[in-house]
Protein backbone atom coordinates (compact mmCIF):
# COMPACT_ATOMS: atom_id res chain seq x y z
CA UNK A 1 0.00 0.00 0.00
CA UNK A 2 2.45 2.64 -1.16
CA UNK A 3 -0.47 4.83 -2.68
CA UNK A 4 -2.44 7.88 -1.00
CA UNK A 5 -5.53 8.71 -2.10
CA UNK A 6 -7.05 12.49 -1.31
CA UNK A 7 -10.93 12.96 -1.16
CA UNK A 8 -11.72 16.59 -0.52
CA UNK A 9 -15.09 16.91 0.06
CA UNK A 10 -17.58 19.46 0.91
CA UNK A 11 -21.65 19.83 1.12
CA UNK A 12 -21.41 21.49 -2.18
CA UNK A 13 -18.87 19.45 -4.39
CA UNK A 14 -16.47 17.36 -4.12
CA UNK A 15 -13.34 19.81 -4.63
CA UNK A 16 -10.52 16.81 -4.88
CA UNK A 17 -9.90 13.47 -5.63
CA UNK A 18 -6.28 13.05 -6.88
CA UNK A 19 -3.75 10.60 -5.18
CA UNK A 20 -1.02 12.23 -3.63
CA UNK A 21 2.02 11.88 -1.95
CA UNK A 22 1.54 12.69 1.10
CA UNK A 23 -0.77 15.19 3.08
CA UNK A 24 -0.95 17.73 6.04
CA UNK A 25 -4.26 18.34 8.18
CA UNK A 26 -5.21 20.80 10.70
CA UNK A 27 -6.58 18.75 13.38
CA UNK A 28 -8.59 20.07 16.10
CA UNK A 29 -5.26 20.06 18.46
CA UNK A 30 -2.63 20.59 16.02
CA UNK A 31 -1.18 19.69 12.52
CA UNK A 32 -1.11 16.30 11.70
CA UNK A 33 1.05 14.50 8.75
CA UNK A 34 -0.07 11.30 6.83
CA UNK A 35 2.27 9.66 4.29
CA UNK A 36 1.14 6.14 2.69
CA UNK A 37 0.88 3.51 4.87
CA UNK A 38 -0.53 5.31 7.58
CA UNK A 39 -3.26 3.44 10.23
CA UNK A 40 -7.21 4.10 10.04
CA UNK A 41 -8.35 7.03 11.48
CA UNK A 42 -11.28 8.87 12.62
CA UNK A 43 -10.76 12.34 13.62
CA UNK A 44 -11.83 15.96 13.94
CA UNK A 45 -10.41 18.81 12.02
CA UNK A 46 -9.96 22.51 12.95
CA UNK A 47 -9.57 25.36 10.87
CA UNK A 48 -6.64 25.90 8.93
CA UNK A 49 -4.67 24.82 5.71
CA UNK A 50 -4.60 21.91 4.38
CA UNK A 51 -1.24 20.75 2.27
CA UNK A 52 -0.57 18.37 -0.13
CA UNK A 53 2.44 17.29 -2.24
CA UNK A 54 1.10 15.48 -5.79
CA UNK A 55 2.84 13.16 -7.08
CA UNK A 56 4.32 15.36 -9.53
CA UNK A 57 6.16 17.16 -6.26
CA UNK A 58 3.93 19.92 -6.80
CA UNK A 59 2.53 21.74 -3.33
CA UNK A 60 -1.09 22.81 -3.43
CA UNK A 61 -3.08 23.96 -0.65
CA UNK A 62 -6.15 24.94 0.79
CA UNK A 63 -7.79 26.85 3.71
CA UNK A 64 -10.49 24.66 5.33
CA UNK A 65 -13.19 25.13 8.33
CA UNK A 66 -13.33 22.11 10.69
CA UNK A 67 -14.97 18.82 10.03
CA UNK A 68 -13.64 15.47 9.82
CA UNK A 69 -10.86 13.20 8.40
CA UNK A 70 -11.48 9.46 7.88
CA UNK A 71 -8.51 7.43 6.83
CA UNK A 72 -9.09 4.25 5.45
CA UNK A 73 -6.28 1.96 3.93
CA UNK A 74 -5.23 4.23 0.71
CA UNK A 75 -8.21 6.57 0.87
CA UNK A 76 -7.93 9.58 2.93
CA UNK A 77 -11.58 11.38 3.10
CA UNK A 78 -11.55 15.32 4.44
CA UNK A 79 -15.02 16.41 5.24
CA UNK A 80 -15.67 19.90 5.63
CA UNK A 81 -18.01 22.50 5.07
CA UNK A 82 -16.12 25.15 3.34
CA UNK A 83 -13.14 24.33 1.57
CA UNK A 84 -11.17 27.35 -0.48
CA UNK A 85 -8.38 27.23 -2.94
CA UNK A 86 -5.29 28.87 -0.88
CA UNK A 87 -4.50 31.00 -4.45
CA UNK A 88 -7.97 32.27 -3.88
CA UNK A 89 -7.43 34.03 -0.49
CA UNK A 90 -7.37 37.68 -1.36
CA UNK A 91 -5.16 39.64 1.02
CA UNK A 92 -8.27 42.81 1.15
CA UNK A 93 -11.19 40.37 2.00
CA UNK A 94 -8.68 38.52 4.74
CA UNK A 95 -7.61 41.48 6.29
CA UNK A 96 -11.65 42.86 6.02
CA UNK A 97 -12.99 39.47 7.58
CA UNK A 98 -10.52 40.14 10.52
CA UNK A 99 -11.07 43.74 11.32
CA UNK A 100 -14.56 42.79 11.63
CA UNK A 101 -14.16 40.12 13.63
CA UNK A 102 -12.10 42.08 16.00
CA UNK A 103 -14.55 45.02 16.31
CA UNK A 104 -17.47 42.58 17.14
CA UNK A 105 -18.69 42.77 20.84
CA UNK A 106 -19.49 39.66 22.76
CA UNK A 107 -21.92 39.66 25.46
CA UNK A 108 -22.16 36.61 26.96
CA UNK A 109 -20.12 33.34 27.01
CA UNK A 110 -21.87 32.38 23.36
CA UNK A 111 -21.06 34.96 21.73
CA UNK A 112 -17.55 35.45 22.99
CA UNK A 113 -17.04 31.59 21.59
CA UNK A 114 -18.21 32.39 18.50
CA UNK A 115 -16.16 35.40 17.75
CA UNK A 116 -13.50 33.76 19.17
CA UNK A 117 -13.85 31.30 16.25
CA UNK A 118 -14.59 34.28 13.74
CA UNK A 119 -11.01 35.73 15.32
CA UNK A 120 -9.07 32.42 14.18
CA UNK A 121 -10.92 31.73 11.05
CA UNK A 122 -9.81 35.18 9.80
CA UNK A 123 -6.31 34.74 11.27
CA UNK A 124 -5.68 31.97 9.31
CA UNK A 125 -7.68 33.28 6.54
CA UNK A 126 -4.77 36.21 6.71
CA UNK A 127 -2.07 34.14 7.02
CA UNK A 128 -2.36 31.89 4.02
CA UNK A 129 -3.88 34.91 1.92
CA UNK A 130 -1.62 34.83 -1.35
CA UNK A 131 -3.38 37.24 -3.79
CA UNK A 132 -3.85 40.97 -3.12
CA UNK B 1 -64.80 38.24 -43.15
CA UNK B 2 -64.50 40.22 -39.41
CA UNK B 3 -64.77 36.50 -37.84
CA UNK B 4 -61.72 35.37 -39.68
CA UNK B 5 -59.81 38.69 -38.88
CA UNK B 6 -60.83 37.80 -35.44
CA UNK B 7 -59.42 33.68 -35.82
CA UNK B 8 -55.90 35.56 -37.02
CA UNK B 9 -55.24 37.40 -33.87
CA UNK B 10 -56.32 34.55 -31.78
CA UNK B 11 -54.06 32.44 -33.76
CA UNK B 12 -51.25 34.88 -33.67
CA UNK B 13 -51.70 35.20 -29.64
CA UNK B 14 -51.32 31.64 -29.29
CA UNK B 15 -48.39 31.09 -31.44
CA UNK B 16 -46.61 33.95 -29.54
CA UNK B 17 -47.85 32.05 -26.14
CA UNK B 18 -46.16 28.59 -27.24
CA UNK B 19 -42.80 31.21 -28.10
CA UNK B 20 -42.75 31.24 -24.55
CA UNK B 21 -43.49 28.38 -22.74
CA UNK B 22 -40.94 26.91 -25.13
CA UNK B 23 -38.15 29.05 -24.04
CA UNK B 24 -39.12 28.23 -20.44
CA UNK B 25 -39.09 24.45 -20.97
CA UNK B 26 -35.77 25.13 -22.60
CA UNK B 27 -34.35 27.25 -19.84
CA UNK B 28 -36.00 24.94 -17.37
CA UNK B 29 -34.17 22.06 -18.76
CA UNK B 30 -31.00 23.56 -18.71
CA UNK B 31 -31.54 24.70 -14.88
CA UNK B 32 -32.69 20.90 -13.77
CA UNK B 33 -29.38 19.86 -15.29
CA UNK B 34 -27.42 22.47 -13.19
CA UNK B 35 -29.09 21.47 -10.07
CA UNK B 36 -29.44 17.66 -10.43
CA UNK B 37 -25.73 18.09 -11.27
CA UNK B 38 -25.59 19.93 -7.56
CA UNK B 39 -27.73 17.69 -5.99
CA UNK B 40 -25.29 14.54 -7.03
CA UNK B 41 -22.26 15.82 -5.74
CA UNK B 42 -23.80 16.97 -2.33
CA UNK B 43 -24.68 13.29 -2.00
CA UNK B 44 -21.07 12.17 -1.57
CA UNK B 45 -20.90 14.59 1.61
CA UNK B 46 -24.10 12.67 3.23
CA UNK B 47 -22.28 9.42 1.67
CA UNK B 48 -18.97 10.23 3.40
CA UNK B 49 -21.01 11.28 6.70
CA UNK B 50 -22.89 7.90 6.79
CA UNK B 51 -19.78 5.80 6.29
CA UNK B 52 -18.21 7.88 9.00
CA UNK B 53 -21.56 7.23 11.36
CA UNK B 54 -20.77 3.46 10.53
CA UNK B 55 -16.96 3.86 11.46
CA UNK B 56 -18.60 4.62 15.01
CA UNK B 57 -21.21 2.42 15.06
CA UNK B 58 -17.73 -0.09 14.97
CA UNK B 59 -16.44 1.16 18.29
CA UNK B 60 -19.04 -0.43 20.52
CA UNK B 61 -20.72 3.30 21.01
CA UNK B 62 -24.10 4.13 22.32
CA UNK B 63 -25.71 7.11 19.98
CA UNK B 64 -27.05 10.10 22.20
CA UNK B 65 -26.50 12.83 21.45
CA UNK B 66 -29.07 15.98 22.23
CA UNK B 67 -30.28 16.12 18.75
CA UNK B 68 -31.24 12.33 18.72
CA UNK B 69 -33.33 12.42 21.82
CA UNK B 70 -37.09 12.92 21.42
CA UNK B 71 -38.89 15.10 23.60
CA UNK B 72 -41.54 13.70 25.76
CA UNK B 73 -43.58 16.09 25.22
CA UNK B 74 -43.57 18.62 21.99
CA UNK B 75 -44.57 22.16 23.26
CA UNK B 76 -43.30 24.51 20.63
CA UNK B 77 -42.78 22.82 17.17
CA UNK B 78 -41.42 24.69 14.12
CA UNK B 79 -42.65 24.04 10.66
CA UNK B 80 -40.20 24.96 7.62
CA UNK B 81 -41.97 25.47 4.31
CA UNK B 82 -40.15 25.32 1.20
CA UNK B 83 -42.09 26.73 -1.93
CA UNK B 84 -40.40 28.14 -4.98
CA UNK B 85 -40.09 32.28 -6.00
CA UNK B 86 -41.82 31.55 -8.80
CA UNK B 87 -44.77 30.43 -10.22
CA UNK B 88 -46.10 28.84 -13.70
CA UNK B 89 -44.65 25.05 -12.13
CA UNK B 90 -47.73 23.03 -12.32
CA UNK B 91 -48.74 21.61 -9.22
CA UNK B 92 -45.31 22.08 -7.42
CA UNK B 93 -46.30 24.79 -4.85
CA UNK B 94 -50.18 23.78 -4.91
CA UNK B 95 -49.14 20.06 -3.58
CA UNK B 96 -46.52 21.55 -0.31
CA UNK B 97 -48.85 24.12 0.59
CA UNK B 98 -52.00 21.88 0.60
CA UNK B 99 -49.84 19.15 3.09
CA UNK B 100 -48.92 22.34 4.80
CA UNK B 101 -52.08 22.98 5.62
CA UNK B 102 -52.84 19.41 6.52
CA UNK B 103 -50.22 19.73 8.89
CA UNK B 104 -51.09 23.05 10.31
CA UNK B 105 -54.91 21.84 10.86
CA UNK B 106 -53.24 18.85 13.01
CA UNK B 107 -50.73 20.84 15.02
CA UNK B 108 -54.06 22.81 15.72
CA UNK B 109 -56.02 19.38 16.70
CA UNK B 110 -52.89 18.51 19.03
CA UNK B 111 -52.80 21.85 20.71
CA UNK B 112 -48.89 22.43 19.64
CA UNK B 113 -47.77 25.77 19.74
CA UNK B 114 -45.64 26.07 16.27
CA UNK B 115 -43.78 28.96 13.88
CA UNK B 116 -43.87 29.20 10.59
CA UNK B 117 -41.05 29.61 8.64
CA UNK B 118 -41.26 29.60 4.75
CA UNK B 119 -39.29 30.18 1.55
CA UNK B 120 -40.06 31.10 -1.77
CA UNK B 121 -42.81 33.90 -2.92
CA UNK B 122 -45.39 31.51 -3.89
CA UNK B 123 -45.84 30.04 -0.17
CA UNK B 124 -45.30 33.60 1.64
CA UNK B 125 -48.33 34.63 -0.86
CA UNK B 126 -50.55 31.88 -0.22
CA UNK B 127 -49.95 32.30 3.51
CA UNK B 128 -50.96 35.55 3.76
CA UNK B 129 -53.74 35.44 1.81
CA UNK B 130 -54.93 32.46 4.50
CA UNK B 131 -54.05 34.73 7.38
CA UNK B 132 -51.70 32.48 8.93
CA UNK B 133 -48.25 33.77 10.59
CA UNK B 134 -45.22 33.38 9.50
CA UNK B 135 -41.95 34.32 11.81
CA UNK B 136 -39.46 33.92 9.12
CA UNK B 137 -39.71 34.22 5.23
CA UNK B 138 -36.59 33.63 2.74
CA UNK B 139 -36.96 34.99 -0.98
CA UNK B 140 -33.31 34.50 -1.54
CA UNK B 141 -33.57 31.09 -2.51
CA UNK B 142 -32.96 29.92 -6.07
CA UNK B 143 -32.00 27.72 -8.07
CA UNK B 144 -29.15 27.02 -6.44
CA UNK B 145 -29.31 27.56 -2.72
CA UNK B 146 -25.64 27.28 -1.53
CA UNK B 147 -24.46 25.61 1.72
CA UNK B 148 -23.40 28.64 3.44
CA UNK B 149 -26.70 30.47 3.27
CA UNK B 150 -28.66 27.03 4.32
CA UNK B 151 -26.38 26.62 7.42
CA UNK B 152 -27.21 29.95 8.50
CA UNK B 153 -30.86 28.48 9.34
CA UNK B 154 -29.29 25.17 10.17
CA UNK B 155 -27.26 26.38 12.77
CA UNK B 156 -30.12 28.50 14.43
CA UNK B 157 -32.09 25.19 14.72
CA UNK B 158 -29.53 23.07 15.98
CA UNK B 159 -29.17 25.98 18.89
CA UNK B 160 -32.81 25.89 19.63
CA UNK B 161 -33.34 22.84 19.81
CA UNK B 162 -30.44 22.02 22.43
CA UNK B 163 -31.91 24.94 24.18
CA UNK B 164 -35.02 23.56 24.07
CA UNK B 165 -36.53 26.85 22.44
CA UNK B 166 -38.08 24.38 20.28
CA UNK B 167 -39.01 20.62 20.27
CA UNK B 168 -39.83 19.40 16.88
CA UNK B 169 -38.36 20.67 13.51
CA UNK B 170 -40.94 19.31 10.50
CA UNK B 171 -39.59 20.70 7.01
CA UNK B 172 -42.39 20.52 4.04
CA UNK B 173 -40.85 20.45 0.72
CA UNK B 174 -40.77 18.14 -2.30
CA UNK B 175 -38.62 15.09 -2.16
CA UNK B 176 -37.38 14.08 -5.27
CA UNK B 177 -36.94 10.13 -6.06
CA UNK B 178 -36.30 9.73 -9.41
CA UNK B 179 -36.46 12.69 -12.42
CA UNK B 180 -40.58 11.03 -13.42
CA UNK B 181 -41.28 11.15 -9.82
CA UNK B 182 -41.36 13.83 -7.02
CA UNK B 183 -43.25 13.68 -4.37
CA UNK B 184 -44.36 16.86 -1.34
CA UNK B 185 -43.43 15.58 1.98
CA UNK B 186 -43.15 16.71 5.51
CA UNK B 187 -40.14 15.27 6.77
CA UNK B 188 -39.07 15.77 10.71
CA UNK B 189 -35.89 16.34 10.97
CA UNK B 190 -35.32 17.24 14.46
CA UNK B 191 -35.30 15.01 16.61
CA UNK B 192 -32.95 13.23 13.82
CA UNK B 193 -33.85 9.52 13.45
CA UNK B 194 -31.34 8.27 11.61
CA UNK B 195 -28.03 9.26 11.01
CA UNK B 196 -27.43 7.30 7.64
CA UNK B 197 -29.56 6.29 5.35
CA UNK B 198 -29.76 2.32 6.33
CA UNK B 199 -30.78 2.46 10.49
CA UNK B 200 -28.17 2.47 13.29
CA UNK B 201 -28.70 -1.09 14.29
CA UNK B 202 -27.73 -2.17 11.07
CA UNK B 203 -24.59 0.01 10.78
CA UNK B 204 -23.83 -1.28 14.23
CA UNK B 205 -24.24 -5.20 13.80
CA UNK B 206 -21.50 -4.42 11.07
CA UNK B 207 -18.71 -4.42 13.86
CA UNK B 208 -15.70 -7.07 13.53
CA UNK B 209 -15.41 -5.96 9.11
CA UNK B 210 -12.89 -3.43 8.34
CA UNK B 211 -9.76 -1.45 9.95
CA UNK B 212 -9.61 -0.88 13.57
CA UNK B 213 -10.08 2.63 13.83
CA UNK B 214 -7.83 5.29 15.66
CA UNK B 215 -10.11 7.89 16.80
CA UNK B 216 -8.57 10.86 17.65
CA UNK B 217 -9.79 12.42 19.92
CA UNK B 218 -12.25 10.05 21.44
CA UNK B 219 -15.00 8.66 19.57
CA UNK B 220 -17.66 10.17 21.53
CA UNK B 221 -16.65 13.82 21.16
CA UNK B 222 -16.26 12.77 17.29
CA UNK B 223 -20.04 11.63 17.27
CA UNK B 224 -20.96 15.10 19.27
CA UNK B 225 -19.86 16.79 16.18
CA UNK B 226 -20.93 14.84 13.63
CA UNK B 227 -24.40 14.78 14.34
CA UNK B 228 -24.90 18.59 13.57
CA UNK B 229 -22.91 18.33 10.52
CA UNK B 230 -25.40 15.27 9.42
CA UNK B 231 -28.70 17.51 10.52
CA UNK B 232 -27.04 20.41 8.19
CA UNK B 233 -26.29 17.85 5.64
CA UNK B 234 -30.09 16.55 5.86
CA UNK B 235 -31.55 20.21 5.94
CA UNK B 236 -29.42 21.10 2.86
CA UNK B 237 -30.41 18.15 0.91
CA UNK B 238 -33.81 19.45 1.53
CA UNK B 239 -32.98 22.49 -0.28
CA UNK B 240 -31.51 21.10 -3.21
CA UNK B 241 -34.66 18.34 -3.26
CA UNK B 242 -37.03 20.89 -3.72
CA UNK B 243 -34.84 22.94 -6.11
CA UNK B 244 -34.01 20.32 -8.31
CA UNK B 245 -37.94 19.22 -7.92
CA UNK B 246 -39.13 23.07 -8.59
CA UNK B 247 -37.38 22.70 -12.04
CA UNK B 248 -38.59 19.58 -13.12
CA UNK B 249 -42.18 20.59 -12.44
CA UNK B 250 -41.44 23.28 -14.72
CA UNK B 251 -40.05 21.45 -17.37
CA UNK B 252 -43.62 19.16 -17.20
CA UNK B 253 -45.98 22.00 -17.19
CA UNK B 254 -44.07 23.76 -19.72
CA UNK B 255 -44.09 21.02 -21.82
CA UNK B 256 -47.72 20.13 -21.56
CA UNK B 257 -48.22 24.31 -22.06
CA UNK B 258 -46.65 23.68 -25.29
CA UNK B 259 -48.49 20.73 -26.44
CA UNK B 260 -51.93 22.41 -26.47
CA UNK B 261 -50.16 25.72 -27.65
CA UNK B 262 -49.42 23.24 -31.10
CA UNK B 263 -53.12 21.78 -30.46
CA UNK B 264 -54.83 25.11 -30.54
CA UNK B 265 -52.53 26.68 -33.19
CA UNK B 266 -53.76 23.57 -35.62
CA UNK B 267 -57.46 24.34 -34.63
CA UNK B 268 -57.76 27.46 -34.98
CA UNK B 269 -55.79 27.49 -38.55
CA UNK B 270 -58.27 25.18 -39.42
CA UNK B 271 -61.34 27.12 -38.48
CA UNK B 272 -59.50 30.03 -40.40
CA UNK B 273 -59.14 28.49 -43.14
CA UNK B 274 -62.72 27.10 -43.34
CA UNK B 275 -64.10 30.65 -42.79
CA UNK B 276 -62.03 31.81 -45.77
CA UNK B 277 -63.17 29.61 -47.82
CA UNK B 278 -66.34 30.25 -47.05
CA UNK B 279 -65.87 34.29 -47.75
CA UNK B 280 -64.59 33.11 -50.81
CA UNK B 281 -67.45 30.84 -51.84
CA UNK B 282 -70.02 33.26 -50.40
CA UNK B 283 -68.44 36.30 -52.63
CA UNK B 284 -68.56 33.78 -55.71
CA UNK B 285 -71.87 33.16 -55.13
CA UNK B 286 -73.04 36.90 -55.04
CA UNK B 287 -70.79 37.99 -58.05
CA UNK B 288 -72.32 34.56 -60.36
CA UNK B 289 -75.97 35.65 -59.00
CA UNK B 290 -74.90 39.29 -59.96
CA UNK B 291 -74.68 38.37 -63.22
CA UNK B 292 -77.06 35.90 -63.47
CA UNK B 293 -79.58 38.94 -62.72
CA UNK B 294 -78.28 41.05 -65.46
CA UNK B 295 -79.23 38.84 -68.24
Amino acid sequence: MADLRLVLVTPEKTLFDRPVASIRVPMFDGSAGIYPGRAPLVGRLGIGELRLLGNDGVNESYFIEGGFIQIKGEQVSVLTGAAIDAAKISRKSAAEELEKATAEKASSDEEAAIQARKLERARKLVKMATVD
Amino acid sequence: MANARLLVKRLKSVRNIRKITRTMELIATSRFKKAMDRATEAAEYTKKISEIVGDLGKANLKFSHPLLQERTETKKSVLLVLTSNRGLCGGYNGAVLRNTLRHIRQLNQDGVDYSMEVSGKRGIKFLNFQKIAMEESYTHFEDSPTFAQVDEIGSRYVEDYIAGRIDRLDVAYTSFQTISRQTAVIETLLPLSSLSEGSTEEVASGSGLGPDYEFHPSAEEILAEIVPAAFRAKLFKCFLDAAVSEQIARMVAMKGATENADEMAGSLKQQYNRARQAGITSELAEIIGGAAALE
